[in-house]
């Protein structure tokens, strides 16, 4: 009984040594299991020792500052969290901004350092949102449009750059608090009902490529050359992993080349290809884990900032590790997502981390 | 106070709707595992098999295509380099770029290119490689190798094409080799691993193709998705095609082929107690290279469209009437069937009457040889004496002795003979829907109507004569111990009066040595001494009122030239059968080929 008008002072200043390591560590080491297994499969999947090294370096700097995160005082960062947003916005009008090569402006060059800003914000914002919030005890409608208003205005630069898949994350990350937060059901479904409305709108704004993996993904026998040619390789590359795998390095289809992306966004093909079903099993009981314990912040923290940004930030993960499995799987269009701590991709390991880091933090409000 | 602080105890339903929104991708999550269960342990077998199929490439090695030989040993057919320019589709970005760049470096026209790569671009796949320019000149060779690096997806690659060395000379016998058709491969599984080799098409070729061309070897290949060759897994070598040495006698051969010049026309020439075939030309002949490798596809076309048909073996399938030729036998039969005696004098004015038809048959002299035997029958070649016999014989009394000299029959030399025709009361009745006339029997008699004959069969049926019945399977394939050889006798004939054989060989040694002979033209002292008969074959039958020099105005309708003979007569080396179409006169053109052939043969060849 913690509420003890008693033992209340005494707890604060036990806890303030203590609290300082008190991570939930299975939290933690699931995490460095994944991004260790990560490392391995990238090499498996590239061969590059330089790509592993820079990875490994991502996750380095990944573990550092999840650490740093995890020990930070959440309620102390309250003023930050409110307006990080804004860094959000900044990098993301810059790389629009920004001349670059390619057809998509996706990338901020740092000189030293590329990140992606869309990937920043997907954990800004929820934060942000989530801090406004919470910033007064009752939570007035006004404060969910304006909310709803700085989702939608991310999700548009997002989505001009353009990342489609992102775009839905970024989207998905601002208005998971609002409804978290306690927006009425009716309100839930009639802007659900709205959003069903503008999606022959969303259909015409996507480009030809985009169009062209929602096809694929319809029928991906009718082009199996062309861009069916991907998802029928790493099909083809999962099932013949068969029970026990083919073994690490052992794998035909990732190793000459088949599987399309195979260090990025289809490394889980490269994993059933060489370690079977049997380590599929094993990523996905251990992803399950790690999200199970994530929620467990949210359902034991008796903050609501910190019940909204945990489990905002688990749901985002969540969406992240599934649909990136179920489009390498073959049961999703193909959208360009990474596997979370295993696809190679420093912006995206590093905030992942962060987000991890953070929701520690979060873990000793209770 | 802190504001977080305030609001501890206020949280509302935030996880339960956690757990409602995250519901979704948990059922996604579900839906993945199963289906990677589905994909690993349900349908595990087909994907290994698939992924087994993507990376294993069994690339075929070909086997090197035996040589022929002639029978002692000259070489006909062998295997020479060939330099052509492959593409491999996959390594092209931008195909009239490459194809117009080719196009200057190589000086061939863009437009033969372009027809070149659509053609060949369907039927392969994209990885794999297929000639675009063939047979590359030296220049050529030099300028592709050089800009090699600079445009992707091109490679000068050497194979091994067949090569006729006497070219026109043999093209017949030899025949040609060519791509595998799908209609092939159809009718012979077996030849799917025999792809990007040449197979026979025709004649030796073809019929000896499984000992030519050997095995196929298989390189077990492991390859990268752009079917770059990662490592060899297995190599199994290849096993090459057996040589062939043939009967042919290429110094024979290429004598008579000289006499051949500008005629149409084939010849047979075999040796009788052997059956072993030493000369066979069809003329006009082709150079089989030009099929062996195909560089100019108009060429080809204009090969096979050619009037004259170079292609078509006419020493196997021309099937000609044997017109007096055919008298021999005929002779043999009436009197074998005792029609007439040796002796026996027929009276020939020039005309065969039958009762009841008032329209005469003519002899091929306006006057007729006036009373004639045999003998003297056979050397002047009295149409009227035969009209005679084969009008008494009746065609039940000929044919049996026609059969049994192989006429209407294939000899069983190759797989593409004619049968030539023996025609019977049926065969009229079926082709012709006609009756049997006596009139039919009468043409018969001299070896015209409806009878053909190719000239092996006429080939053959001399050697019968030269061998007093006994016929021997003729055939192309050299036995490796000439002397030891014991060729299979394909027919043997009993004359009721032994006698019979050499009062024949007589007769036919008079149409040359004898003054009234048809053929004495071609007598001299110095030849051997050659049995033979002249034949006139009539492609035209005359209609009453029309004289041949009015037919013979139109060269196509000139009658064909025969000559069948053997020789020297003693001991007899060499039967040959010579028709000149269009030639006339067979003592004129076909004879004097005969005695040459007889003469080179014995003079020339056995001398070594």
């Amino acid at each position: 009984m913690r509420n003890k008008p008693l033992s209340f002072s005494i707890d604060i200043k036990l806890n303030k040594r203590r609290n300082l390591l008190n991570f939930d560590y299975s939290i933690i080491s699931t995490v460095l299991l994944l991004g260790f297994f990560g490392l391995a499969m990238i090499y498996s999947a590239s061969g590059s020792y330089a790509l592993v090294l820079k990875q490994a370096s991502y996750f380095f700097l990944g573990i550092f500052l999840m650490v740093t995160a995890a020990m930070s005082n959440f309620r102390k960062m309250e003023p930050i969290y409110l307006n990080a947003v804004w860094i959000g916005f900044l990098f993301l009008i810059l790389v629009l901004v920004l001349p670059n090569s390619g057809t998509a402006n996706r990338w901020i060059n740092l000189g030293f350092i590329g990140f992606q800003p869309s990937e920043l914000m997907r954990f800004l914002l929820p934060i942000s949102a989530a801090a406004y919030l919470t910033r007064n005890p009752q939570i007035n409608l006004s404060d969910w449009i304006i909310v709803l208003f700085v989702t939608f205005l991310a999700f548009i630069l997002v989505f001009l750059q353009p990342d489609f898949g992102t775009s839905a994350i970024v989207l998905l990350s601002g208005i998971m608090p609002i409804i978290l937060s306690g927006l009425p059901w009716r309100f839930i479904i009639y802007s659900f009902l709205g959003g069903i409305g503008t999606l022959p709108f969303l259909w015409l704004s996507l480009m030809d490529y985009q169009k062209e993996r929602i096809y694929t993904f319809i029928s991906p026998e009718a082009d199996a050359l062309g861009s069916g040619w991907n998802i029928a390789q790493s099909k083809i590359a999962i099932g013949s992993g068969q029970f026990l795998g083919k073994g690490y390095m052992e794998g035909s289809q990732s190793q000459l080349d088949f599987i399309p992306e195979s260090h990025t966004d289809f490394i889980f093909a490269v994993i059933v290809e060489e370690f079977g079903f049997l380590g599929a099993l094993g990523l996905f009981i251990l992803y399950a884990y790690l999200i199970h314990r994530l929620l467990y912040v949210a359902r034991r923290s008796n903050s609501k900032f910190a019940k909204l940004v945990s489990a905002t930030l688990s749901i985002i993960l969540a969406a992240y590790i599934t649909l990136n499995i179920s489009m390498v799987v073959g049961i999703f269009p193909v959208v360009g997502m990474p596997l979370p701590f295993i696809s190679q991709g420093g912006t995206a390991l590093v905030v992942n981390m962060i987000t991890i880091g953070i929701i520690l933090s979060l873990r000793r409000s209770t | 106070m802190n504001k977080f602080t305030r609001e501890r105890f206020k949280t509302g339903e935030e996880y339960s709707r956690a757990l409602f929104f995250l519901s979704p991708f948990i059922f996604l999550f579900s839906v993945s595992l199963f289906q990677v269960l589905n994909l690993t342990l349900f349908q595990g077998n087909k994907y290994q098999t698939i992924a087994e199929s993507n990376r294993i490439y069994q690339k075929p090695i070909n086997p090197v295509r035996g040589f022929i030989y002639d029978r002692k040993g000259t070489l006909l057919v062998e295997n020479i380099v060939q330099r052509d320019l492959y593409v491999t589709p996959a390594y092209i970005e931008d195909y009239p770029t490459t194809l117009l760049q080719l196009s200057n470096l190589l000086n061939v026209p863009y437009e033969l290119l372009e027809e070149n790569f659509a053609r060949s671009k369907k039927k392969i796949n994209k990885f794999d490689s297929f000639p675009l320019v063939k047979a590359l000149n030296e220049e050529q060779i030099a300028k592709a190798k050089v800009n090699l690096d600079l445009i992707p997806g091109i490679e000068v690659k050497a194979t091994l094409k067949r090569y006729a060395l006497h070219k026109e000379t043999l093209a017949h016998i030899l025949g040609y080799v060519g791509d595998i058709s799908s209609d092939e491969i159809k009718r012979d599984k077996l030849l799917v691993e025999l792809q990007n080799t040449q197979i026979g098409k025709t004649g030796i070729e073809k019929e000896y193709d499984l000992i030519l061309r050997g095995k196929p070897g298989i390189q077990t290949q492991e390859r990268d998705v752009k079917g770059k060759l990662v490592r060899v897994l297995d190599t199994q070598g290849a096993e090459d095609g057996q040589d062939i040495f043939l009967t042919i006698d290429q110094k024979l051969q290429d004598h008579l082929f000289k006499l051949f010049e500008n005629r149409r026309g084939a010849l047979v020439a075999l040796e009788p107690k052997t059956g072993l075939v030493r000369a066979l030309i069809s003329s006009p002949s082709f150079n089989p290279n030009i099929l062996n490798s195909i560089v100019d596809v108009d060429e080809v076309e204009s090969l096979f469209s050619n009037k004259e048909s170079p292609i078509f073996n006419r020493a196997i399938s021309g099937q000609y009437p044997p017109a007096s030729t055919l008298k021999p036998f005929v002779g043999l039969a009436a009197i074998e069937n005792k029609v007439i005696s040796w002796d026996k004098k027929i009276k020939d004015d020039g005309k065969f009457y039958v009762e009841g038809d008032p329209r005469p048959y003519r002899g091929w002299k306006e006057n007729g040889h006036g009373r004639v035997d045999m003998r003297k029958a056979i050397a002047e070649s009295s149409d009227v004496y035969f009209y005679t016999i084969a009008f008494d014989l009746t065609l039940s009394g000929i044919r049996p002795m026609l059969d049994s000299f192989g006429f209407g029959r294939k000899t069983g030399l190759t797989d593409f003979e004619a049968n030539g025709l023996l025609p019977d009361k049926k065969w009229k009745l079926g082709y012709k829907g006609d009756f049997w006339f006596k009139g039919d029997t009468i043409n018969l008699g001299i070896g015209q109507g409806y009878i053909l004959a190719t000239p092996i069969q006429l080939a053959m049926a001399y050697s019968g004569l030269a061998n007093r019945g006994v016929i021997y399977q003729p055939q192309l394939i050299q036995p490796e111990d000439e002397a030891s050889y014991k060729p299979k006798k394909l027919a043997e004939i009993k004359l009721s009066d032994t006698n019979s054989w050499e009062k024949m060989e007589r007769a036919l040694i008079d149409v040359i040595s004898a003054r009234n002979g048809t053929a004495h033209k071609v007598f001299d002292t110095n030849s051997a001494v050659i049995a033979g008969k002249t034949g006139t074959a009539q492609i035209k039958s005359i209609l009453p009122g029309k004289e041949y020099d009015a037919i013979r105005e139109n060269p196509a309708l000139r009658d064909h030239a025969l000559f069948v003979g053997y020789g020297p007569v003693k001991d007899p080396k060499l039967v040959v059968a010579v028709i000149i179409e269009n030639g006339e006169s067979g003592s004129e053109v076909a004879a004097p080929i005969v005695k040459s052939a007889i003469n080179f043969y014995t003079r020339v060849s056995n001398a070594e």
